[in-house]
């Protein structure tokens, strides 16, 4: 009998561990990587730099090659929140999918990266070796970090968002194009709104869409959108839709347009009549290309300030997935895109972005020799440089990009005079709660 | 005697038991799904289970409350569930009245064997054409041309037609218009086709005889054709009565998922689909879910035996 059991439990000991070693996953090591990496976007920007800066093969649209690793590309768009929708799927479903199937690195944006940073989704970046953040900009490393400050990814850009004005147009409305003397005038909401009337005496619009100055307003709240778990619409978010309703009513704006929308994207082209627009760099070099038309766009009729208030909009930060196996290539992008110096510089001379490398801005920014041909020759980064001192990255919640697209879209319909601003705003809330059913509405 | 009697009881039974080895994968499929997902679908829609974040809230037990909460006034001071029922209901009518009319006034035309239409096979192509594009693209495309400057406002502008252009999608007639002239320009076709097999295959000798005894060609459409078309027109009916109730990718596309303006384009399953959206929300989608096939079913027992008892 006794034999028997003794038996019986080595069998078992040796099941248990036949059973762990088949479960656990080998240490990983740079040569037992995975040969494929999975990186999650919304779009291409960011898989346009890697194309260029990082991999050594382009294969086709999606596929890259480094070395022996296969980069793979699944984009969603992030409209709807179709992305982060997509995303979710697959992060929930990271332990079942096979090794070339992992999520290894995704992108995601400021509007909802809290959501991804404060989950065991994402894995603290500095145990694969992303540990120098000296000359990232602080809030993009507080942006990409969890509750405890555990850092969970990186940002290869910074995103100040400036006024980016058409030169033309200032001229005749303002009198100069100088980017001092413009700031000088619009430095205040009360002055931009007396500039917007003059605008319109000369017959020009100040902004393409009252929604455009949104995020320089939602950027500048005392409080977050959920408060104890109830939908709360900030002051801040309050004054612009005064400011939407007044710029509608008084004939600031041609139309309350999308953002993204053929309405507005329409006033970048040389017939525009549209005077100011908000954005950061990647804002003015990826989604103004109807500005950069080489028949009908105006290049070089542009150029940035400050604006009423220091604002950012967006950004790309990159966050490593847990569970990835690829961990070596998933820091080494991560350490590329911050803190190799030519890479960051050839993002600044060569991409027009504000790169996420303090010394390479500030290189830049002293350079009197350097300006962006689309601002007319100005020195964007030597902008850029000052105004990312005043980014604050507060007030932030998972529900963020919902909640922003949401208020814009239904505040457009009154906008629009199809209903009244009462009910786009019941309209709005209930709408929240469908989507998040964990807020409450009032 | 008996070994022949003996011979034909085994053969019969041989061959039920084919007929049912036959239908197996038909069950199999329908079991594994359609019957189980329905069956789901129903249970979770008494449970509270969503996700916040990547955090999965239950399922909970919630008895009825999913249900309570589809017909509570929400904050715009409607009903969801009743108010997005009608939007769906005007919705398929505005689309489905002319298709049928203009369908069925092109299969009389090109089956008429008095008018012998010339290149039927292109025009059936032609039709059918709209049908083949999918329906997102086809919206896409609408909402592109209706754009405040797409073409259709400069058009008009430049014609004198309008002095200020136009925001086709920002108001309540005009979406809806869009949204049925779709739909109807999507499935005339479809419809076209039905009815004209329906139609050939009614028995030639007895329009030619109803011509001979003087009829005219209303008369033969509504005392002969008609009566004789009712299960196929039954068929055509129902089938996009079902596909109103299910009306959702044009007005998805073409209202950027929102149903604009005050959510007087939303279907009933777009509001299906903002539980499913980040939420993954299965206990109100399964409620909905739940309610729009009891409406479907009763609606398409109603219309059955309306027409079939009125045929009789």
């Amino acid at each position: 009998m006794k034999k028997l059991l003794s038996i019986l439990l080595a069998l078992l000991m040796i099941f248990s561990l036949v059973g762990c070693s088949g479960k656990t996953e080998p240490e990983p090591t740079e040569e037992g990587e995975g040969s494929v990496l999975n990186l999650w976007t919304w779009n291409v920007e960011f898989w346009g730099f890697l194309e260029k800066y990082y991999a050594d093969e382009v294969i086709d649209e999606y596929t890259l090659k480094k070395g022996d690793v296969t980069i793979k590309r699944t984009t969603y768009p992030s409209d709807n929140m179709a992305y982060q929708d997509a995303l979710d799927a697959a992060l929930l479903n990271q332990e079942s999918a096979a090794a070339d199937d992992k999520v290894d690195m995704f992108l995601a944006e400021a509007d909802y990266i809290i959501k991804y940073t404060n989950s065991s989704a994402t894995m603290d970046v500095s145990t694969i070796g992303v540990t120098d953040f000296s000359n990232t900009y602080k809030y993009t490393v507080e942006a990409a970090s969890d509750a405890n400050g555990v850092v969970k990814g990186v940002s290869f850009q910074c995103c100040p968002a400036a006024l980016i004005y058409r030169r033309s147009i200032a001229k005749e409305v303002l009198g100069t194009d100088d980017p001092a003397e413009v700031q000088a005038a619009l430095d205040t909401w009360e002055k931009f709104d007396a500039v917007a009337a003059t605008a319109k005496e000369k017959g020009y619009y100040m902004v393409a869409t009252p929604l455009d100055t949104y995020r320089v307003f939602s950027n500048n709240t005392t409080s977050a959108w959920v408060v104890d778990g109830k939908l709360n619409i900030d002051p801040a978010i309050q004054d612009w839709m005064d400011q939407a309703e007044k710029y509608m009513a008084e004939g600031y704006a041609p139309f309350a347009s999308g953002i993204w929308d053929a309405e507005k994207t329409d006033q970048m082209y040389a017939t525009g009549t549209s005077m100011c627009f908000f954005g950061p760099a990647w804002y003015f070099n990826f989604c103004m290309g109807n500005a950069q038309d080489p028949d009908k766009g105006c290049y070089g009729d542009w150029a940035i300030c400050k604006g009423p208030q220091a604002h950012f909009w967006g950004g790309t930060w990159m966050l490593a997935a847990t569970g990835t196996d690829n961990p070596t290539m998933v820091a080494d992008i991560m350490n590329t895109f911050i803190n190799d110096e030519e890479v960051c510089s050839k993002l600044v001379s060569e991409e027009a972005q504000f790169s996420n490398n303090q010394k390479v801005n500030n290189k830049f920014a002293a350079d009197a020799s350097y300006g962006n041909d689309f601002l007319g020759g100005q020195n964007d980064t030597a902008i850029f440089a000052e105004l990312a001192k005043d980014i604050k990255f507060q007030n932030i919640t998972p529900y963020d990009q919902g909640c922003n697209e949401g208020l814009q879209q239904y505040f457009r319909e009154f906008l629009n005079g199809t209903v009244d601003k009462e009910t786009a705003i019941k309209n709005f809330k209930d709408h929240m709660h469908e989507v998040y059913p964990s807020i409450s509405v009032d | 005697m008996e070994k022949s009697k003996n011979l034909s009881k085994k053969r019969s039974i041989s061959y039920a038991k084919w007929g049912y080895i036959f239908i197996i994968p038909f069950f199999v499929v329908y079991v594994i799904f359609t019957l189980y997902p329905q069956l789901l679908t129903i249970y979770n829609s008494f449970f509270e289970y969503y996700r916040d974040g990547l955090n999965i809230i239950g399922p909970n037990f919630v008895g009825l409350r999913n249900y309570k909460n589809l017909f509570t006034v929400n904050n715009a001071g409607y009903i969801p569930m009743i108010r997005y029922t009608l939007n769906t209901a005007i919705l398929w009518v505005i689309g489905a009245v002319p298709q049928f009319v203009v369908a069925m006034l092109l299969a009389l035309f090109f089956t008429s064997t008095r008018l012998n239409i010339k290149g039927q096979q292109f025009f059936k192509t032609v039709i059918y054409m709209p049908n083949l594009i999918m329906a997102s693209a086809f919206a896409m495309l609408f909402f592109a041309l209706f754009s405040q400057v797409g073409p259709i406002n400069q058009m008009l502008i430049a014609m004198g037609a309008i002095d200020k252009a136009i925001n086709f999608l920002g108001l309540k007639l005009t979406v809806r218009s869009l949204i049925g002239l779709m739909n109807f320009l999507m499935w005339f076709g479809n419809t076209t086709i039905l009815l004209m097999a329906g139609i050939q295959g009614i028995d030639e000798a007895l329009f030619e005889s109803a011509r001979l005894d003087g009829s005219s060609s209303t008369q033969v459409f509504f005392n002969i054709t008609m009566p004789l078309l009712m299960p196929i027109f039954i068929y055509v009916f129902i089938t996009s009565m079902i596909g109103g109730i299910q009306m959702f990718d044009v007005p998805q596309v073409l209202t950027n998922g929102k149903g604009t303006p005050d959510n007087s384009s939303t279907t009933l399953i777009m509001y299906l689909n903002n539980f499913l959206g980040v939420s993954k929300n299965y206990g109100m989608a399964g409620a909905v879910s739940v309610l729009l096939f009891i409406i479907t079913a009763i609606l398409s027992s109603i219309v059955f035996k309306s027409i079939n008892s009125g045929d009789r």
